[in-house]
């Protein structure tokens, strides 16, 4: 692995080490603001320990003097770490070493005459007043104190220090965590609105100015979305072009068909002709209707539609052409629903899904379309769902049924008349009316399409209905 | 013989529609190009122009505009199938029809047919039909609103005539796209309400009221004034 000084590893290393340096420092930090007195309930016990240590030396002192007292104090330190002085009433020092460290108490305890206590470092120091034979003196020494002087016996005050260490590290690690992850997140979201079709979406460009992995990532996925944007766009634009291209010869082939039918006479040949050029037609001009729902830039024109209507004419019309096949439409809907859209993009999606059905459900059967008030997420749709009760497809086809000229491997053959285009268009009509639609088998057989279209609420239907038949208003 | 103009670049269908139009009682010039098509347009000689929107070089929808700049000539659009932004656009500029391409020619002599039936029919005998503030002379095809001339297409004219000569009812939209375009009403045929919209746009509001009312459902309905009221 190549070491880089930004890279993502150096960086991780160095933030865990700082969170680690950070604890470290606040701790040592909290033992320095340490308590400055000692709980009044350990003074007996404490002067009763410095006094009897005192009253050695003392002891020492008046029996064999300076030098005998010194040796204890120093036997003293060299046992316990701790240091002791002895001290006359005028605060000189008369044994033990660096007694400057408890000038500050030995002068308390000369004008008061009473014991005095601190706390520094974790350690309790003690200053009494020792009445000696002739004189008194006065003996301070430090003492253990336990660890529990360090952090002081207050409750609350170990609940505040505890609150204040999870507060520090609680914080970094935050900051850190978050400095990892927005770009992961960002990138997340940008990756999700990609999937769901909107070609358009990158991650953000100031991520993009990170200098270190993640930058790199953002940077390298912006870059394929570039190129994806590209390739599919690209490939909108071929299908656009030569379904474009390929009308103006049939627009001829049209008009040559129509002259020889002038000098020549009607001939069955012709007809056969006719209708081929007819479904070349139909099938340019859905290739074109995909093409252009495709390229989001193009406005729709869209004003309020009676969707109740709109599939009563369609089950209506299909009932001609079910009776070829002795099947049967029924329609169930209670009330009127409307949605605002394009009434003939909605009509040739819903007749597709319609005709899908009549051509796949066995002979003799029912196709059964539904249309009913849906609430989704808090939202008022109308759903419309077409069921058939044909062999239903594999489930692995479920999704791809809406790609344009997939064709379902099994019994759909190509005999059946349709080229794979009705429902890639009915899939992106429906998705330019903010709605859903989605494929599933249902018991015991039968495939069944849900259409969702967001319905239009009762005040919008109202303020739209005047206008309903000008254009200048849906603009 | 009545002369139509074809401005379109597909010089191979000019050739076929010129021999399969002549045959029918037609004369027809062919013209390829936007400019030369417009100068062509212009020069009165024509009862009817065919114009394809997709042209090289100037579009159809600037050829269409600057045809209406200076001319009611009636003005038959072909368009790209589903390329409803073109189709809408080119009737809003004041084309009188459109067919999508490619289009049957037994269509488009029809709609030929109907658009030369309406601006060839012999003035009726009825005299100047005058509603509130709007008078029109079906005899001289003039228009006036509030005594100031109103420049309108003749599909426009035809459109306000019949909707006058109801004023007060509603006339459905079959009916007006019988009477106005010469055709039926195709399903999803919004023309006859792009025509009414720039008719509405043209009278202007009356006191703050539309003139031209919408009916949900059924049609359209030019109020009287005493109605407004």
């Amino acid at each position: 692995m190549k070491f880089r000084i930004r890279s993502l590893f150096l960086k991780i290393f160095l933030w865990f080490w700082a969170t680690a340096i950070i604890t470290g420092i606040s701790l040592i930090i909290t033992f320095f603001l340490g308590p400055e007195n000692v709980p009044a309930r350990w003074h007996a016990s404490l002067t009763d320990t410095a006094r009897s240590s005192g009253m050695i030396a003392l002891a020492e002192l008046e029996r064999s003097g300076v030098p005998a007292a010194s040796a204890y104090l120093e036997m003293l330190e060299r046992d316990t770490q701790l240091r002791s002085c002895l001290f006359d009433l005028s605060q000189q020092p008369i044994a033990g070493k660096d007694c400057d460290t408890f000038a500050d108490m030995v002068s308390h305890v000369a004008a008061t005459r009473v014991s005095d206590f601190g706390v520094k470092y974790g350690i309790v120091r003690v200053a009494l007043v020792l009445p000696g034979g002739a004189n008194e003196y006065i003996f301070a020494t430090e003492l253990p104190a336990g660890p529990r002087a360090a952090f002081g016996v207050n409750r609350a005050a170990i609940a505040l220090r505890f609150g204040v260490a999870l507060f520090v590290s609680g914080f970094v690690c935050y900051l850190l965590t978050l400095y990892l992850t927005t770009p992961i997140l960002r990138l997340r979201e940008a990756a999700t609105q990609l999937a769901a079709g909107n070609l358009r979406s990158r991650a953000a460009e100031k991520l993009e100015s990170r200098r270190d992995d993640l930058g790199a990532l953002v940077r390298d996925f912006n870059v394929m979305a570039e190129r994806i944007e590209d390739l599919i766009s690209r490939q909108r634009q071929l299908i656009y072009d030569i379904s474009h291209e390929l009308r103006s010869p049939l627009a001829r082939l049209n008009v040559a068909l129509d002259l020889g039918r002038q000098k020549k006479g009607d001939d069955p040949a012709f007809d056969r002709m006719e209708l081929d050029i007819q479904r070349l037609n139909e099938m340019i001009g859905r290739l074109l209707t995909i093409a252009r729902l495709d390229t989001a830039a193009i406005p729709v024109e869209m004003t309020t539609v009676n969707l109740t209507e709109l599939v009563s004419q369609i089950v209506h019309d299909a009932g001609f052409e079910s009776q070829q096949r002795s099947v049967v439409v029924a329609l169930t809907t209670h009330e009127q629903y409307f949605v605002r859209g394009n009434a003939e993009l909605l009509h040739s999606a819903i007749e597709n899904v319609v005709r899908n059905a009549i051509r796949y459900t066995l002979a003799g059967t029912t196709v059964e379309a539904a249309m009913q008030h849906r609430e989704v997420e808090g939202m008022s749709f109308v759903s419309l769902t077409i069921r058939d009760h044909g062999s239903g497809l594999p489930e692995s086809d479920l999704t791809k049924i809406f790609e344009p000229f997939y064709r379902v491997t099994n019994a759909r053959d190509r005999q059946s008349g349709g080229v794979g285009l009705g429902l890639a268009i009915a899939d992106r009509v429906i998705r330019i009316h903010k709605g859903m639609i989605r494929a599933e088998n249902v018991a015991p057989e039968g495939l069944q399409i849900s259409i969702f279209i967001p319905e239009l609420s009762e005040e919008k239907l109202h303020t739209g209905t005047t206008r309903d038949f000008d254009l200048q208003a849906q603009n | 013989m009545d002369k139509v103009l074809i401005v379109d670049d597909d010089v191979e269908l000019c050739e076929l529609l010129v021999e399969r139009l002549s045959t029918e009682g037609f004369t027809i010039d062919t013209v390829h190009r936007g400019p030369a098509g417009l100068e062509r347009a212009l020069s009165q000689e024509y009862a009817l122009v065919v114009l394809d929107l997709m042209l090289p070089g100037m579009g159809g929808l600037d050829v269409l505009r600057r045809i209406r700049a200076q001319s009611s000539v009636p003005v038959l659009i072909l368009t790209a199938r589903g390329e409803d932004v073109d189709r809408i656009l080119g009737l809003e500029i004041g084309a009188d029809d459109y067919l999508p391409k490619p289009f049957n020619p037994r269509e488009l002599i029809a709609r030929i047919r109907a658009i030369l039936r309406r601006t060839l029919r012999v003035p009726s005998e009825t005299g100047p039909l005058i509603v509130g503030d709007i008078r029109i002379d079906p005899a001289s095809r003039e228009a006036r609103l509030q005594g100031a001339p109103l420049i309108l297409t003749s599909v426009e004219f035809t459109l306000l005539q019949v909707l006058l000569q109801h004023a007060g009812h509603v006339v459905t939209r079959e009916q007006l796209t019988e009477t106005v375009l010469g055709r039926k009403l195709g399903p999803f045929d919004r023309v006859i309400d792009v025509h009414v919209s720039n008719v509405r746009k043209k009278l202007g509001s009356n006191h703050g009221s539309e003139r031209i009312k919408a009916v949900r459902g059924s049609g359209y309905l030019f109020v009287a004034r005493s109605e407004a009221k």
